[in-house]
């Protein structure tokens, strides 16, 4: 049987940021390979770098050295624009404080991706998406008018309405309560399950990163622990 | 890109309204209200000028001539092209009868008018009498119609009678309108209107008298002014005449409009420069609540174009916007004015909506705000969507992409070519831009240097002053935005504040120690000696000059005709109208020559020229070149001698032009004198030379400079008002700071009431923090605004500079006041939060 193609691709990814103090390093040489349609968890205490990993797996920093390669693109040397361009449609995040856009109702949210692809019915799948998130009946609200879960489910049907070919999911439980953190959970799984998309999980919660085939440990930032669950 | 996803997205970011562009937006109103309400303004005026030129000019053509009246074949000439009427104006002494007995006198502006008068318009007079039946002349009295003002100062009434020269004149009616005055120049006294057959009566008609004579035609609609000019020129080239046609009849006025003009719009330019300083403020702190949105696209795949777009689009709406309501109100200036004066303006004005000024607003404003918002703009289009997770990216640091940089000194250099373009005196434009430009730069440095000094003081006993200085170096801290705002305000009105100041104390403080105390004009040949004996009764009499005066007017330069000769701006008035004219021997007393020398005592060859130096300069003219020079309708052509340097300022008897006898003394001329006598003798020497000579004009300096201080309170009257306006701007950012920094100041205040500070402790606190920025932006205005005074008075107005240490005191105190209300008014609520409740919120 053919082995998996790679969704993620890392390779002695390093990242040093500069501070008042002097430069800090961050990440420490990361070689890490995730497969297409795999569900990964990285735990980690707080400042292992683990949010920053991600962010260099989704092309959100460029990384200070080594080679990243996402979705079969080598996205090491891109610029910050190409960066942007190359996340349409194949990138997928959710983040912790969900990060909706104020000034737009929920259905535009969801939409905003698709349009920057060029999608001519951005909004009948917007809808899709949201009905998806069990959100059909939320979808003229604005942020400020929905719960904290209610827009966590806006940010995944955000995230995952242009089909994308990795979903990167930043502590997406860690600003809700136990109960809507399951619920949330459990959607991100049952999209998983339905779209076969790579799952990249930050977290620091057990529960939550043993529901993935793959848990990566990180310290200090370094992978310490790499199992399949 | 995808230009109408960012126009849909422009439009999904415009529902959060004005939130956070309120100091944008009316930064941009004020501007471009002051631009188009100055521009509609001066339209309206204008326009009323060219709709009314037949009336002002008191017919289609007018033609002026001094000394004398026209030729018979002249006349034939004006008579064939239409009707004609003949007016005669000069100065002359009015004097109150009483029972035969000459008491009060008062200088008077006299016209008199031949029985077609006017062509245009009517006279009109209180009671409402008719022209004709009002001048006639009844036995040995004749009518005349007297403005308001002499019979309050020769304390007569209607009916009163008054002698002008040697004749009697019944007091008819009172002058109130008279159509065609505002084309007359300025008035040293009331007018007084009479019939020509009444002027030949008075004696004042001699050869050489100081009188103007104007034909006025009214020609059919199909004469073409131009045509008519040049034919007029080309059949009496040595006429002397002064043609003006209905297209521009007062060509003096609607220069001084131009001119009004140019420095209101200026200033104008100054607010939208003032609010520039807090509209980019208040776009950076805007995109700066919007980093995180800006992420949040970016991270969703929106590139650094798209950002840029869609936020350039919304923020050039709110412009527009601003734009749009600018305009309205400046539009509506006009009507505002016609409001409050309606008929008692006294320059003819069509108040309507102007499109050309509100288009020149538009272009403006949008090209100021495009200026303004890019580079911030450029600086949002490179957030990095790592600012979702981490904000230890430093924003000082993200350098703005050349090309915005460029787009946005295009637009601001758009801006100062077109104020320079639209300007009637380009040279002083782009000095006046360039002194705002300076001013702003001065006023950044010295910003950043205060800041910088600030941060390394050693640190403060008092811990009020230490937080208040903490205050002015945190980072964020809006300080070199309000410095430069308000200081650049509060520059304005020190700049014009001290020159005016200048120029006042010029004409009213300086000149009467050196100046005369009076001016006597049209004393005749066969009169000086007894004038020069009644002076001489007068022991306090100093500096008496008595010198022979013609006008004339320049009708050549180096051979080329006056119109056609390159002249720069500033020397132009000499060429246009009469001049005085005199002639000596010797150098007067007090003639500094600068360059060639003077003509030998007993000169009686050609005529030699003793010429203005200044003037000279602008001519292009030097020793040796001629000067053609019409008298009396006869050519004289002289050659320069000599340059002198002539001091207006010095109030004396100054001549552009001195010739050296031989032909100019042949001419009829009558005499000018000046004399300074003690303060008690004034009255007594006013009286014994008016009781000796009624066809002698008597001006006393006094009223003269009274008059002349009256029109330039007024000037500087509206020149406050819009540098007030300036200052409304840097008030406006002040707030727009204050606003940005709410926040941070409700946060430290909380923390600091929780460590035990009272309400009163921090508002020492704020009050030192924004007295220091205001009394700093004062002594900043004060020191660049007397720089700029001194440069202007020095170079334009030739004049010493005064410094007005009243000003000074009223800028420094004001601003800090100002800035120290608004900024307790604006900390407010961060003095007022309950600590417990902020930190239950925070």
């Amino acid at each position: 049987m053919q082995p998996p193609a790679s969704a993620i691709d890392l390779e002695d990814v390093r990242l040093t940021l500069p501070s008042a103090a002097g430069p800090v390093s961050i990440l420490n040489g990361i070689s890490l390979n995730v497969a297409s349609g795999e569900t990964m968890a990285l735990l980690g205490p707080s400042g292992s770098g683990k949010s920053s990993l991600m962010m260099i797996a989704a092309g959100l920093e460029a990384a200070t050295s080594g080679r990243v390669t996402v979705a079969g693109t080598d996205i090491t040397r891109l610029s910050e624009d190409a960066l942007a361009r190359f996340r349409r449609g194949r990138v997928g995040i959710v983040f912790q404080s969900f990060h909706l856009i104020p000034t737009m109702t929920a259905l535009e949210n969801v939409a905003v991706p698709l349009e920057l692809i060029g999608v001519h019915d951005a909004f009948d799948r917007s809808r899709t998406a949201l009905d998806a998130v069990g959100l059909g009946a939320r979808v003229e609200h604005y942020p400020s008018q929905l719960s904290g879960g209610e827009q966590q489910r806006v940010a995944l049907a955000r995230a995952m309405a242009p089909e994308p070919q990795v979903l990167f999911a930043d502590e997406p439980t860690g600003n809700l309560d136990g109960e809507t953190g399951q619920e949330i959970a459990d959607l991100i799984f049952a999209l998983h399950a339905q779209a076969r998309t790579t799952l990249f999980v930050v977290t620091h919660e057990q529960a939550l990163a043993r529901r993935c085939g793959r848990v990566v440990q990180l310290k200090d930032g370094r992978i310490v622990a790499d199992e399949r669950t | 890109m995808n230009i109408s996803l960012a126009f849909r997205l422009a439009a999904r970011q415009a529902r959060s309204g004005l939130s956070g562009f309120r100091i944008f937006f009316t930064s941009l109103v004020l501007g471009v209200m002051a631009i188009a309400g100055v521009g509609s303004l001066s339209e309206a005026f204008l326009t009323g000028l060219a709709q009314q030129g037949r009336v002002l000019l008191g017919g289609d053509v007018s033609i002026g001539l001094v000394h004398r009246e026209t030729t018979n074949e002249e006349h034939a000439f004006l008579a064939k092209h239409g009707r004609t009427t003949e007016t005669a104006s000069m100065r002359a002494m009015a004097y109150a009868m009483n029972n035969g007995v000459e008491g009060a006198r008062q200088l008077i502006e006299l016209k008199a008018t031949d029985k077609h008068y006017p062509l245009y318009g009517h006279v009109g007079t209180s009671p409402n009498v008719a022209l004709k039946d009002a001048l006639a002349c009844k036995g040995t009295t004749c009518g005349a119609l007297v403005e308001e003002t002499l019979l309050g100062r020769l304390h007569i009434a209607r009916g009163s009678i008054i002698r002008v020269g040697t004749q009697n004149f019944r007091v008819e009616a009172v002058l109130v309108r008279e159509p065609d005055r505002i084309s007359g120049g300025f008035s040293l006294g009331p007018h007084v209107l009479i019939s020509d057959t009444a002027l030949k009566r008075t004696g004042l008609v001699t050869y050489g008298s100081l009188i103007e004579y104007t034909y006025r035609l009214q020609a059919p609609a199909s004469l073409s002014t131009d045509v008519f000019r040049s034919e007029a020129n080309r059949k009496f080239p040595n006429a002397g005449w002064e043609i003006r046609t209905r297209e521009n009849p007062t060509p003096g006025t609607r220069s001084f409009i131009d001119q009004v003009t140019m420095f209101l719009t200026l200033t104008a330019l100054t607010i939208l420069a003032v609010g520039g300083v807090g509209a980019g403020q208040a776009i950076s702190a805007f995109l700066d609540r919007k980093r995180a949105e800006i992420a949040i696209f970016k991270s969703l795949g929106a590139d650094g174009a798209l950002i840029f777009t869609a936020f350039f689009i919304q923020i050039m709406a709110i412009a527009a916007l601003a734009v749009v309501v600018g305009n309205l109100a400046g539009a509506l200036l006009p009507f505002l004015v016609e409001w409050l004066y309606g008929t008692d303006l006294p320059i003819p004005a069509s108040f309507a909506v102007f499109p050309q000024p509100l288009l020149l607003a538009t272009a403006f404003g949008l090209l100021a705000a495009a200026a303004t918002a890019i580079p911030a703009l450029a600086r949002a289009r490179d957030i990095a969507p790592a600012a979702l997770f981490r904000d230890a990216v430093d924003r000082s640091r993200t350098r703005i992409r050349w090309p915005y940089l460029l787009a946005s000194a295009i637009a601001g250099l758009l801006v100062l070519l077109l104020a320079i373009a639209i300007a009637p005196s380009k040279l002083f434009a782009a000095e006046f831009l360039a002194g705002i430009a300076g001013g702003l730069v001065i006023l950044r440095l010295v910003a950043g240097i205060l800041r910088w000094c600030a941060g390394r003081l050693p640190r403060a006993r008092n811990a009020s002053v230490r937080l208040a200085l903490a205050n002015l170096v945190r980072p964020g801290a809006p300080t070199a935005g309000v410095i430069t705002a308000l200081g650049l305000g509060l520059t304005l009105l020190a700049t014009v504040t001290l020159l005016g100041h200048t120029i006042t104390s010029q004409v009213s403080d300086e000149l009467p120690a050196s100046a005369p105390s009076f001016f006597f004009l049209d004393i005749q040949p066969n009169q000086a000696a007894q004038f020069d004996r009644i002076i001489s009764h007068f022991h306090s009499a100093q500096d008496y000059r008595r010198t022979p005066m013609i006008r004339g007017r320049i009708v050549s330069l180096k051979g080329v005709a006056a119109r056609d000769a390159k002249v720069s701006a500033d020397s132009r008035w000499a060429l246009a109208g009469d001049r005085g004219i005199t002639y000596a021997a010797a150098p007067p007393k007090g003639t500094q020559i600068v360059d060639g020398k003077w003509w030998p005592q007993n000169y009686a060859g050609p005529t030699l020229i003793s010429f203005d130096a200044d003037l000279a300069r602008g001519m292009g003219l030097k020793i040796g070149d001629t000067i053609g020079l019409n008298v009396l309708g006869r050519e004289i052509d002289g050659r320069i001698a000599n340059l002198r340097d002539v001091n207006f300022g010095s109030g004396r008897q100054n001549f552009v032009l001195i010739l050296s006898p031989g032909i100019i003394d042949k001419a009829p001329h009558s005499f000018l004198a000046t004399v300074r006598v003690a303060p008690k003798d004034e009255e007594p020497l006013y009286r014994a030379v008016t009781d000796a000579f009624p066809s002698v004009s008597a001006i006393r300096v006094k009223d003269a400079i009274a008059q002349v201080s009256a029109l330039l309170q007024q000037l500087s009257v509206g020149v406050g008002a819009a540098s007030l306006l300036t200052i409304l701007a840097g008030l406006l950012v002040l707030s727009g700071a204050i606003a940005t920094s709410q926040r941070a100041r409700l946060f430290d205040s909380t923390v600091l009431k929780v460590l035990g500070a009272t309400r009163g402790r921090i508002a020492v606190i704020y009050a030192l923090e924004f007295g220091l920025l205001g009394i700093v932006s004062g002594l900043l205005s004060i020191g660049i605004g007397a720089a700029a005074a001194w440069t202007i008075s020095k170079t334009v107005f030739g004049l010493p500079f005064a410094f007005d240490l009243g000003a000074a005191v009223l800028t420094v105190v004001g601003g800090g006041a100002a800035t120290l209300a608004l900024g307790l008014a604006g900390s407010w609520q961060a003095l007022a939060a309950k600590p417990n409740r902020q930190l239950r919120e925070q």
